[in-house]
């Protein structure tokens, strides 16, 4: 099956990026909405737009698509300019190679499963034996040969969703951008479909673009990922490099499970103290008289530890992960994510002592951007 | 595209442009809309024109030309709009908010006067009242020795009944439509509160409905203002005279000049007094039922008054649909207006030329007009739905889709103005504009076009409206997972926003069709001896005293309108089966 996807596809130029995007800005009524974005992926990518809602990341999406035109910058498709701020829109979705998965799936509502991936196939001119024969294949790929003849109101939320994924690789784009597919679905469907996705993506040899505000998402399906916040790419990168390296707090806290935390502090003598607790060297920032310090979960534990520093903090709750428990406590204002052994769990408002295990290799200055070392 | 886009990159960029489709569609709209207004303004600035000024604003005929017509104009059109708010209203209030018997029943008799044209409803009355005052045949009560004052039978009162009879219908949708928004938790907090129920109904419900009193108001003051068939046939005989008739008159017998002066002046008191009403109540008119789902109304017990009420609403449905057909079908059949229940003889409708009754006229059907007249009025009823409801679509896609150009609003302000121009004034605007040749445009005036155009600026405001209420069920995802495909915008609309749409559209263009069928105040200006129409003839035959024949072919409109609606219910099952 996996061939049969693959089979018509002429082969793919490798040394041009699938998807180049160059100085991409978009504004409304002069109000920026992308605000100069600067993203390429190989052919094969699955890249991941990830950023909370209203950062800009669907506007994003819809001019890859073709449905906005930029207001400056350019994309490239293969080396092919499909979009710029001179001329606005060059080539059309159909012309650029690309189909889109609707986050509300758009199933057009008059034509039966069959009508909605035969349309597509119909308006880019396919010969009747191709188009049936091509229906029959993605029907059989994604498993819903039996729905052919219902109308999209007699199917469930997960099956509209196989049909708009079929139609939308039916006519073989070499992009598919997909805004946030998975977000109506209940939460046993949404990781099932996780992995289907990734089947699909694997099996079409498309180049990928996944929009989505579901960090676990973006970690477990990207070859690479953009984080995006206010209209600007914060951070592009593998999702490992991002995890391991975040270069601004916003990364640092948006992505992992759980997010990292970032401790403020203050340099005094030779240490940078949070609440005057000292918690590492004060070399680490590098001159400056404050900083900020990331903290992963698995690095601050409940309870006091011989030759680590120990802060108190107030208990506020706990959810049970893999065996230890994941415990939030607040530290004044700040909220802080930290791991304990077995199943922990205290009064709401219960004084604890937490313990910080390593010194931290990850520092930011007051303006959130990573110090470099 | 691709190749535009290359070659002009500043012209891509235009047509990609937000403002484009807008500006585009804003245009044509204005074409139809603004451009006839402003020749009849024009027009009425020549030398003929600023002399008409004078006789119709500041002469001694301007009391008989303006004073008079005006005052009679608002008397009929605040008269209409309290009668058919308060009629509405409480039929309203009877049917959504309490537990009067057979709800369903009052809902559809209170819709169906809507169906009735006011000339049907205007003959009705006339077979039943009229008295000898005129001369020619008396009515059904005068001919029965009942003394029928003159006061009832002609001139603004009848006028008056005759028209709340129609427009209450009209006040009655919007008004039950909003007050079946209004949710049984909201009356249910009020009652928790300690409220009573008068105290709910005027503290809480009626504000909640106080936009819909209103456009039902605004509605039906426009209608009363700009009828023409009721006055034309109960006023103008004994010299009740209101702005309508009076440019009927003015055109009829030469004075075009004057004519258009009344209709600009017309235009301008409807639109003043419109504004004002606006004006004083838009502070009120923003509510929004804060509600998820809350379609569940809550009903108040009536008690003993349950059935006496159920009475009243009966009879007034009764008296303002079944009665006025069953008169007008009676008195078709009649040979003496006297004697409308025996005796029935199908002379009018069938009977030959020079015989003892209708002074030797020959049936409708005998008159080579009438069929002639059939297919016309079918032939304008179907081109005007066509051309208004493509119109009407366009102009709804472009107010849904382009949201954020500031042309938008502009269009969809404009797309109403035609609701609030009397009809008899647009048909003389369209005069103005094409009665002679306008550049390449020859003379329009007596064609058919020159209805279509005029009746398709007038019925626009239905045509955008039903289009927008359509096109917004649709989801913009739709469209665009379309656009991906690279399908062109006009196989988009056919394949994909047509089919999704149709049964609007079709809800929109029989509702067109009715009311260009049935229309007289528009046509009456337009019409010609090529372009016979069904309302036109009628109205002669009443013109000349025929009121039988006239009461025929009033019939035939309302079969007419009838089978209209029952094909489009009947076309509206077999489309959309998708739709469980």
């Amino acid at each position: 099956m996996e061939e049969m996807m693959t089979a018509e596809r002429p082969a793919v130029d490798t040394s041009e990026p699938a998807l180049a995007i160059r100085n991409l800005h978009k504004r409304f009524d002069d109000v920026p909405a992308v605000t100069d974005v600067n993203i390429s992926v190989p052919p094969g990518a699955f890249l991941v737009l990830v950023g909370p809602s209203g950062c800009g990341k669907s506007t994003l999406l819809r001019m890859l698509a073709g449905l906005e035109p930029p207001s400056d910058g350019e994309i490239a498709f293969g080396g092919k300019v499909v979009s710029n701020g001179r001329s606005g829109v060059i080539h059309n979705a159909a012309s650029r190679d690309a189909g889109m998965v609707f986050q509300s799936y758009a199933l057009w509502p008059h034509k039966t499963v069959e009508g909605n991936i035969d349309w597509p196939l119909k308006v880019a001119g396919w010969k009747r034996e191709d188009r049936a024969r091509r229906i029959d294949e993605v029907l059989a790929f994604l498993d819903i040969s039996a729905l052919r003849q219902r109308y999209p109101a007699e199917i469930s939320g997960g099956q509209q969703q196989r049909v708009a994924i079929a139609r939308t690789i039916a006519p073989q784009p070499r992009i598919l951008l997909l805004d946030e597919p998975l977000s109506n679905l209940d939460a046993k469907l949404r990781v099932d479909m996780r992995s289907e996705l990734i089947r699909i993506h694997r099996a079409t040899n498309a180049t990928s673009v996944y929009v989505t505000h579901d960090q676990v998402e973006a970690m477990t399906m990207a070859t690479h990922v953009a984080v995006m916040r206010a209209g600007r790419v914060e951070q592009f990168g593998a999702p490992d490099e991002l995890l391991l390296q975040p270069q601004t707090t916003f990364v640092a806290t948006f992505l992992g499970t759980p997010a990292g935390n970032v401790i403020p502090v203050e340099r005094a003598g030779d240490q940078l103290c949070h609440a005057g607790v000292p918690l590492a060297p004060a070399a680490l920032a590098g001159g400056r008289s404050s900083a900020q310090l990331l903290y992963r979960a698995q690095d601050i534990t409940i309870g006091r530890r011989e030759g680590c520093p120990v802060m108190p903090a107030s208990y506020t709750e706990s959810s049970p992960i893999a065996g230890q428990s994941m415990v939030t406590c607040m530290v004044g204002d700040l909220r802080l994510t930290a791991m304990a052994d077995g199943f922990f769990r205290a009064a709401s408002g219960a004084p604890v002592e937490i313990s910080f295990l390593r010194t931290p290799d990850i520092v930011f200055d007051d303006d959130g951007n990573r110090i470099a070392r | 595209m691709t190749a535009l886009a290359l070659r002009a990159p500043w012209l891509a960029r235009a047509v990609q442009s937000r403002d484009f489709v807008p500006l585009v569609v804003l245009t044509f709209t204005a074409l139809l809309v603004i451009a006839p207004l402003l020749m009849i303004l024009l027009a009425t600035l020549t030398p003929e024109g600023r002399a008409a000024w004078e006789a119709v604003t500041n002469s001694p005929l301007s009391r008989n030309l303006w004073w008079r017509p005006l005052g009679n104009t608002v008397v009929l059109g605040i008269g209409v709009t309290l009668g058919s708010v308060l009629l509405g209203g409480f039929l309203a209030w009877l049917v959504v908010l309490t537990d009067v018997p057979m709800r369903r029943f009052l809902a559809v008799m209170s819709i169906l006067p809507f169906m009735t044209p006011s000339f049907a409803s205007a003959l009705a009355w006339s077979t039943l009242f009229r008295n000898e005052r005129i001369g020619g045949q008396a009515g059904y009560f005068a001919s029965n020795g009942m003394s029928i004052p003159d006061w009832l039978a002609w001139g603004i009162v009848p006028v008056m009944i005759v028209l709340i009879a129609q427009f209450y219908s009209l006040a009655y949708t919007l008004i039950a439509a909003s007050l079946s928004s209004v949710s049984g938790d909201l009356v249910e907090s009020a009652e928790m509160a300690g409220a009573k129920r008068g105290r709910i109904l005027f503290g809480i419900v009626l504000p909640i409905v106080t936009p819909a009193l209103i456009s039902g108001g605004m509605l039906a003051f426009a209608g009363a203002v700009s009828n023409f068939a009721a006055p034309a046939l109960l006023g103008a005989p004994v010299r009740m005279q209101t702005l309508s008739t009076r440019i009927y008159g003015m055109v009829q017998t030469g004075n075009i000049e004057r004519g258009y002066v009344l209709a600009l002046l017309l235009m301008m008191a409807a639109a003043a007094l419109l504004y004002f009403s606006d004006r004083f109540v838009s502070g009120r008119r923003a509510f929004v039922t804060v509600t998820g789902k809350g379609t569940r109304t809550k009903r108040f017990a009536l008690g003993v008054w349950r059935w006496p009420l159920f009475v009243l609403a009966t009879a007034i449905g009764f008296a303002t649909t079944i009665i006025p057909v069953i008169v007008l079908f009676a008195s078709s059949m009649a040979p003496r207006p006297g004697v409308l229940f025996s005796n029935w003889t199908l002379h009018y409708w069938i009977g030959p030329a020079g015989s003892a009754i209708a002074e030797g006229q020959a049936g409708i059907f005998r008159n080579p007009q009438l069929i002639d007249g059939i297919l016309t009025t079918i032939r304008l009823g179907l081109t005007v739905a066509l051309c208004a409801m493509v119109v009407g679509l366009l102009i709804a896609y472009t107010i849904v889709r382009y949201k954020a150009s500031p042309y938008t609003r502009i269009l969809s302000q404009l797309s109403f103005v035609p609701l609030f121009i009397p009809s008899i004034a647009m048909a003389a605007a369209y005069i103005a504009m094409y009665g002679t040749s306008l550049g390449p445009i020859p003379a329009l005036y007596g064609t058919f076009t020159l209805i279509v155009l005029a009746a398709t600026a007038n019925l626009m405001p239905y045509a955008v409206q039903s289009g927008r209420g359509v096109l917004s069920q649709i989801s913009s995802d739709i469209e665009e997972s379309a656009r991906m495909t690279g399908a062109s915008a006009l196989r988009r609309m056919w394949e994909i926003i047509v089919p999704l749409a149709i049964r609007g559209i079709m809800a929109g263009g029989i509702l067109v069709f009715i009311k260009i069928v049935r229309d007289l105040s528009l046509v009456v200006l337009l019409f010609s001896a090529s372009t016979p129409l069904l309302s036109m003839i009628a109205f002669q035959y009443a013109s000349l005293g025929f009121m039988q024949f006239a009461n025929a072919i009033t019939l035939l409109i309302l079969v007419i309108c009838l089978l209209a609606s029952f094909l489009a219910y009947l076309l509206q099952n077999k489309v959309q089966k998708w739709k469980k």
